[in-house]
């Protein structure tokens, strides 16, 4: 008689625990995403090299060409030379023959909000200026 | 003689189709997931059309409507905050600081802010916006 050893069964591992676990992750990570689309808009870039702007003195504002100041007035709105204009006025405005492609000045008021001058950033972005600055005036005692 | 009848089994749903769609869930939520530290504050960026994408990774600087700062999802005061920066650009100079400002934060709170972060030597300082028509 021939006896035969039965072939070892491996250990049956049950998928229910593994299900639990994937469904305990999955519910966490639903939970914490937030789905939030953002851009961004560089507000300083220089070059590895370049030494840390003097915040204390003020950047001098070197003007090669002739450089159009924007006001940005405490309410929220935009003036070119004198005049209140909105902002696809002022896109317009900038992309005049005698204003385009020059270099912008935004000279902001502190009491207006991050909306207002991100709304005149945009819109000098659209004319294609060759450079844009933001101005802050600092007050000392 | 009796008949009975075998109860009837339910058929065997099978688990491996369940296991797929939770799999392939799970992968799909960690893959858009940003693990992103939020302010402790409601913080509303302001809208632009001319943004561009913004990259993962580096730190948040968070700037209520009413002017309080945190960093990376901990409220603080603006000289602990870049403290703390200082020390964070000392050891990664290349880290990009992003300012998430609400957007009616006063300019009087964020344009200085901004200065002075740039200041502590960051080469990449940038606003954070919302796509969209202001």
């Amino acid at each position: 008689m021939q006896i035969t050893r039965r072939q070892r069964q491996g250990a049956v591992i049950s998928l229910v625990a593994m299900v639990d676990v994937l469904m305990i992750m999955l519910v966490f990570f639903m939970v914490t995403s937030t789905f939030l689309d953002l851009d961004m808009i560089p507000m300083a870039e220089r070059a590895p090299d370049a030494p840390a702007p003097d915040v204390v003195q003020g950047a001098a504002v070197a003007a090669p060409g002739s450089p159009v100041m924007v006001r940005l007035g405490a309410d929220g709105r935009s003036y070119l030379r004198g005049r209140a204009l909105d902002a696809d006025a002022l896109t317009a405005a900038l992309r005049a023959p005698d204003l385009r492609g020059a270099e912008v000045l935004v000279l902001p008021s502190g009491q207006a909000d991050v909306q207002a001058l991100v709304r005149v950033i945009d819109a000098i972005t659209r004319a294609g200026p060759s450079a844009m600055r933001i101005l802050r005036v600092e007050v000392r005692p | 003689m009796r008949l009975v009848r075998r109860p009837r089994r339910a058929a065997p749903e099978t688990i491996v189709a369940l296991i797929d769609v939770v799999f392939f869930l799970l992968v799909f939520f960690l893959l858009i997931g940003r693990m992103d530290a939020t302010a402790p504050f409601e913080v509303l960026p302001p809208l632009s059309d001319g943004g561009t994408d913004l990259p993962g990774g580096g730190a948040t600087v968070a700037v209520a409507a009413d002017g309080t700062l945190a960093l990376d999802g901990a409220a603080m005061p603006e000289a602990a905050v870049l403290d703390a920066l200082r020390t964070r650009l000392r050891d990664a100079p290349d880290l990009r600081v992003r300012v998430n400002a609400h957007g009616a934060a006063p300019l009087h709170r964020f344009l200085p802010l901004a200065a002075e972060i740039e200041a502590l030597g960051a080469r990449e300082v940038v606003l954070v916006v919302t796509p969209g028509v202001p």
